[in-house]
């Protein structure tokens, strides 16, 4: 057992570790998707596969990179062999999202645990230029599916030449190796310092560390059981999802029984998504300050009929699960224990022609909480990526910006007001294909404790609604506006 | 003579070098209710203790903080916005990230501008240029709205006015002749940087500080001139000096002054010992600074956070962690030993200081360990109480099964790993390799803890300035004068031509000269390049000497600029260095100029130390030894006070009791003095 210094100490030095690697990630990559909205993680892992620290830049990947080491756990791993792979149904998320994991040995040859990192590329080889179709209906039409497998120079330049601008994918590629060999240095600087049986130890201290404190959290919650109920607005009709939310002593479960069955759209989460969502939440509800390892995650049950929305089979698409169903998970964990929603959605938008291919999220109204208003104009749950500036935007690409302001009273009115969603009119100044994936448009995020909801979502082409999520074309001079969702309130006025 | 005077947050310092290069300080409380008055103390007990007359003095150089406090303290002037209609919540919206991941409702810092004071002006640049021009009558009736709104200070920011500045300049005409006495702050003057946000958070800052810090500039100046002291220099977050009217005219370019003023005297110290790469390592009561200089150059950045808001402007490159003496230890519920963010500050401070603190501090867990002398100058005068001290850390240790002194190590280690992580962002997590650098320690804490920071960073020198304590003041009495402009110019393919770069570039360095009243002595071009797509810039620079300045060989001569091709050819070497590829097919673009002149720095005589008539006769330190804790066991170590005679030596396990600070050489160090009293420690590696 390690003494109360040197587990603070061992702790600091890992997460220190896990964030040299996230930043010689974000350095060394090539493309904007990563280095400026910062779409990617990075994590330690020991020699069983257990996550001992991760970087944390974007809440969507928190509980799934796990999965990814675990889907090469039972290989043959030899020194310098790193393993890559994005398939939703073993170990990845949605396609773009591609993980490079790479075994950790001393120069004794003894393996000592995994540094992986995992980075959203800005296309994988999908029918459409960003490989994020609004109306994919198969896994094969969102891109090049790579199952878990050795990445060496001949592997790396097969895949990316099957992907859109081959030398950005190579370059974002290389960063990930360069960030896994940082992790493995520090991690072997450690097993060298303290030795690997001490190192073991002291791994072991931190998850039972980590648990310990998600469990001193968890007892200060009430037992019992509390429910929540929630839809998808998937295209053909709303998608009913369930939690059953169970408080037992220091142990949570979360149970999705009587969630929709996985749909013919792209709305399907794999288990690894839903997974990261329950965890965001859990975050949320304890404590930020817990070290996010295995650890933190052991005394969290989750169950997910296989089949359904959030827990697809093979094969399914997943386009928007990862970046829409995902909020809607965070949603129905976090109105279980009683608090507001937020916009709820990432306002996904994708602008294209021949001749470039442009994408942007939308910040929107933040639930109000229990003691102080919404945030207005962020993004309020699984991603937290940057917008483009305006006078960067139009002139790189045909486009002007005729409004970008707050949406005012879009908040839901209560005690503590729900933040407000956001305007965003576009102008094309050519002719090119939209592509429109929102939630909230059909259902308003909620108040809670008797606060009103926020205001719904609406997406107009010069003026005229369109549906949440749709494909279209802009001819020259006609106006997209999107007004974002504003968030909850929290309790009586 | 020279005058150098800081305003820290506890402490006014003030530093006069006389005609010898003797270097006379003085330590003063500050004034935070009005800092004048602490600065005038100040002077007055520098020049008594020099027995030197006002009017002997030919440069004042001053740093203070009266801008970030204000920030800080949410005393901003009444403000009003003016910005592209459709588009005056940027300044709210910002760039749509959260303030933290997890806390939701954690909110950024409100806008300076409220909502009721954003003026939407009718108007619209595209990049090309007009989209929708300004019409008179609109803008009469704009501006008279807004003087009816009755704000002490305006900014406009109107979009792509960096390329397009037509309309905020007639704005600023409009504003000078319809209000005149309100402060006001155009984007495209202050920043002429494209990012919409960054530079409309950066103006409405300059206008929402600079009446406050106006009137007090003028008040100092004023001051001075009754003291016959020539007008007052200020420091700006650039780490150059800036005549007294632009600083109060402009107080988003001071918001740094303080730190800049120490990483100064850090350099000149640097250069005299004849290092070129530094690890500065600055440790005060609430928190620690470190940045770096390297090739004989403080690294600066031209985007930073002050407080949650961006600033685009040069600055110094600085890193601060909420890591210092005061900083409390606890238990967290997991059971492990934690150190901070929560600190003791200066009000009641560490336990042992006896004014009523309680919990353990890291000052606390020092004095213990036998690092602090309970007669140490560290609070001033102060007795320190080690009673109290034992009594905090003692709780501590009970909560944690651990020995008292083994939980006071623990409270040490757990605070140097704090630090350890700031020491990594400026070095490891920017590529660069620590190993090479020495460490220069300063403020009250940094010596106490530099020896094991250096081991950890497998640095081998320790650098201790004698004056670690009034540093910053040291560095503005030696501070030359700087101008800095920069413009976004966005060239790319045949846009980058030789006579557009060559047009830019004598523009902007026309102007940056052209401001400098005692002319230029250094000139600098920073280029701001990318592959075209890419939404990120590296700097590729150029120096120059101006004829009739400085002898150092380093730098261009001025007909030598590099052409499109050379800038090109650079920049792609630095991209591949920095990210490991180079792309020779794609197109380089030129985004954002800087130009950046120096005026001379004012002369120092060949400060204190052997050889130098006048100065003070240092005192052999008188050698005590007491026990101090290293690894868990108690060990002999000499104990040496006062000034530290060049010459003299020093070998760990030993701790110096500087007159403000207190360095700890541990066992396996040992040191000793240059001429100019800094110490230099060097880590005897096993084997060697």
């Amino acid at each position: 057992m390690l003494d109360p210094i040197e587990l603070q100490v061992l702790t600091g030095s890992l997460r220190a570790s896990a964030q040299e690697m996230g930043v010689v990630l974000i350095r060394s990559a090539h493309s904007s998707n990563i280095k400026e909205r910062r779409d990617a993680s990075t994590a330690l892992f020991d020699a069983d596969g257990q996550m001992v620290m991760q970087a944390e830049h974007i809440p969507v990947h928190l509980g799934a990179m796990p999965a990814a080491v675990a889907a090469v756990l039972g290989e043959q791993h030899r020194p310098g062999v790193s393993w890559i792979l994005n398939d939703p149904f073993a170990g990845g998320t949605h396609l773009p999202d591609i993980t490079v994991v790479t075994p950790v040995f001393t120069s004794a040859g003894e393996l000592i645990g995994f540094a992986a990192s995992r980075a959203h590329h800005a296309d994988v080889g999908g029918r459409v230029p960003g490989s994020m179709p609004a109306d994919s209906r198969t896994l094969a039409e969102e891109g090049v599916v790579i199952s878990p497998r050795p990445l060496d120079e001949r592997t790396l330049e097969e895949l990316v030449a099957r992907m859109r601008q081959p030398a950005e994918r190579r370059a974002d590629l290389r960063a990930q190796l360069a960030a896994n060999r940082t992790g493995a240095l520090r991690l072997c600087e450690l097993a060298e310092r303290l030795g690997p049986e001490r190192l073991r130890e002291g791994t072991d201290a931190v998850l039972d560390y980590s648990e310990l404190r998600t469990r001193a959290c968890l007892a200060a919650l009430p037992d019992g059981t509390r429910e929540a109920e929630d839809v998808l607005e998937a295209p053909e009709g709303d998608l009913a999802l369930r939690l059953r939310a169970t408080v037992r002593g220091e142990q949570l479960t979360l149970d999705f029984q009587g969630s929709a069955p996985q749909h013919g759209g792209n709305l399907n989460c794999p288990l690894a998504v839903t997974r990261s969502a329950c965890l965001f939440a859990v975050r949320v509800l304890t404590d930020p300050d817990i070290p996010p390892t295995a650890g933190a995650y052991r005394p969290i049950e989750l169950r997910v009929p296989l089949g359904s929305v959030l827990n697809a089979r093979p094969g399914a698409a997943v386009a928007a699960g990862n970046v829409e169903s995902s909020s809607r998970v965070a949603d129905l964990v976090l109105s279980a224990f009683g608090c507001a929603q937020g916009q709820g959605t990432m306002n996904n938008l994708t602008l294209g022609s021949q001749s470039f291919s442009y994408y942007e999220t939308l910040g929107g109204g933040q639930a109000a909480c229990a003691d102080a208003d919404g945030p207005s104009g962020v993004h309020v749950a699984m991603s937290n990526t940057l917008n483009t500036p305006i006078e960067a935007l139009e002139r790189e690409f045909p486009l002007r910006v005729l409004e970008y302001s707050l949406r005012r009273g879009s908040g839901g009115a209560g005690a503590h007001s729900g933040g407000e969603g956001v305007v965003r009119e576009l102008q094309a100044l050519a002719e090119m294909t939209f592509s429109l994936i929102g939630e909230r448009r059909r259902h308003a995020p909620r108040g809670a404790a008797g606060a009103g909801p926020g205001a719904r979502g609406r997406d107009l082409l010069d003026g005229v609604q369109l549906p949440g999520k749709c494909t279209g074309t802009l001819a020259e001079g006609q106006r997209l506006r999107i007004e974002t969702p504003g968030g909850g309130g929290f309790g009586h006025a | 003579m020279l005058l150098g005077v800081d305003v820290g947050g506890t402490f006014t310092d003030a530093v006069l070098v006389d005609g010898h290069g003797t270097v006379h300080t003085a330590k003063v409380p500050s004034t935070p209710a009005e800092e004048s008055v602490g600065v005038l103390d100040a002077i007055r007990l520098v020049l008594q203790r020099a027995a030197a007359q006002a009017g002997e003095v030919r440069h004042f150089g001053h740093g203070m903080t009266v801008a970030t406090n204000a920030l800080l303290e949410g005393h901003a002037a009444r403000t009003a916005l003016m910005a592209t209609e459709g588009f005056t919540d940027v300044i709210e919206l910002g760039r749509q990230g959260r303030a933290d991941l997890y806390r939701l409702c954690l909110a950024s810092p409100e806008p300076l501008v409220p909502a009721e004071l954003r003026f939407a002006v009718p108007e619209r640049m595209a990049p090309e240029g007009p989209l929708r021009a300004l019409e008179p009558r609109a803008a009469r009736e704009l501006v008279e709205d807004l003087g009816r709104a009755r704000p002490q200070a305006v900014a406009v920011s109107l979009l792509h006015s960096y390329a397009h500045p037509a309309h905020e300049r007639e704005l600023g005409a409009l504003l000078a002749e319809m209000l005149p006495g309100t402060h006001v702050s155009l984007s495209t003057d202050l920043v002429g940087t494209f990012r919409e946000y960054e530079r409309t958070a950066t103006t409405v800052l300059d206008a929402a500080l600079s009446p406050l810090l106006g009137s007090y500039l003028s008040q100092l100046s004023h001051d001075a001139r009754e003291l016959g002291l020539p007008e007052p220099q200020i420091m700006q977050s650039s780490g150059g000096l800036t005549e007294a009217a632009r600083a109060g005219a402009h107080a988003a370019l001071t918001v740094l002054s303080g730190p800049a003023g120490g990483v100064g005297g850090a350099l000149l110290l640097a250069r005299l010992a004849q290092e070129p790469d530094v690890l500065c390592f600055d440790m005060g009561g609430t928190s620690c600074d470190v940045c770096l200089i390297e090739g004989d150059r403080v690294t600066e950045t031209a985007e930073r956070v002050i407080a949650g808001r961006p600033l685009s402007l040069p600055a110094l490159d600085i890193h601060t962690v909420g890591a210092g003496g005061g900083s409390i230890a606890w238990r967290d519920a997991g059971g492990a030993l934690r150190v901070g963010p929560a600190s003791a500050g200066a009000v009641p401070g560490p336990a042992c200081y006896g004014r009523g603190g309680t919990e353990p501090t890291v000052t606390d867990a020092n004095l213990l360990l036998g690092r602090l002398l309970e007669d140490s100058a560290l609070a001033g005068n102060l007795q320190l109480d080690r009673a109290a001290a034992e009594r905090a850390v003692a709780g501590l240790a009970r909560e944690l099964g651990l020995e008292t002194i083994a939980c006071a190590e623990g409270i040490v280690r757990v605070a140097e790993a704090e630090m350890l992580a700031a020491l990594r962002v400026m070095t490891v997590e920017r590529g660069i390799d620590p190993r090479g650098f020495a460490m220069m320690p300063f403020g009250g804490a940094g010596p106490l803890h530099a020896a094991a920071l250096a081991r950890e960073m497998g640095i081998t020198r320790v650098l201790c300035p004698r004056a670690s304590g009034v540093l910053c003041a040291l560095g503005l009495a030696a501070a030359a004068p700087r101008r800095d402009v920069a413009r976004t110019v966005m060239l790319r393919g045949p846009e980058l031509s030789s006579e557009a770069l060559e047009r830019e570039r004598s523009a902007l360095l026309a102007e940056a000269r052209g401001a400098l009243a005692g002319g230029a002595e250094r000139v600098r071009v920073r280029h701001e390049l990318r592959y075209a797509g890419q939404s990120f810039e590296l700097p590729v620079e150029e120096e120059a000497h101006s004829a009739a300045g400085g002898s150092e060989p380093s730098g261009a001569a001025e007909s030598a600029w590099l052409d499109p091709q050379g800038l090109r050819e650079v920049f792609s070497q630095a991209h591949e260095q920095r990210y490991g590829y180079r792309d020779d097919s794609a197109e380089v673009e030129l985004v954002t100029m800087r130009a950046s002149a120096w005026g001379a720095a004012p002369a120092l005589a060949r400060p204190a130390g052997a050889g130098s008539a006048g100065a003070p006769s240092p005192t052999e330190p008188a050698k005590e030894v007491r026990e101090i804790v290293f690894d868990g066991s108690a060990l002999p170590a000499l104990v040496a006070r006062g000034e530290p005679a060049p010459g003299s030596t020093i070998v760990g396990p030993a701790l110096w009791a500087l007159p403000e600070a207190t360095l700890l050489v541990p066992p396996g160090w040992h040191g000793a003095v240059d001429d100019h009293g800094t110490i230099h420690l060097r880590l005897e590696l096993e084997g060697d």
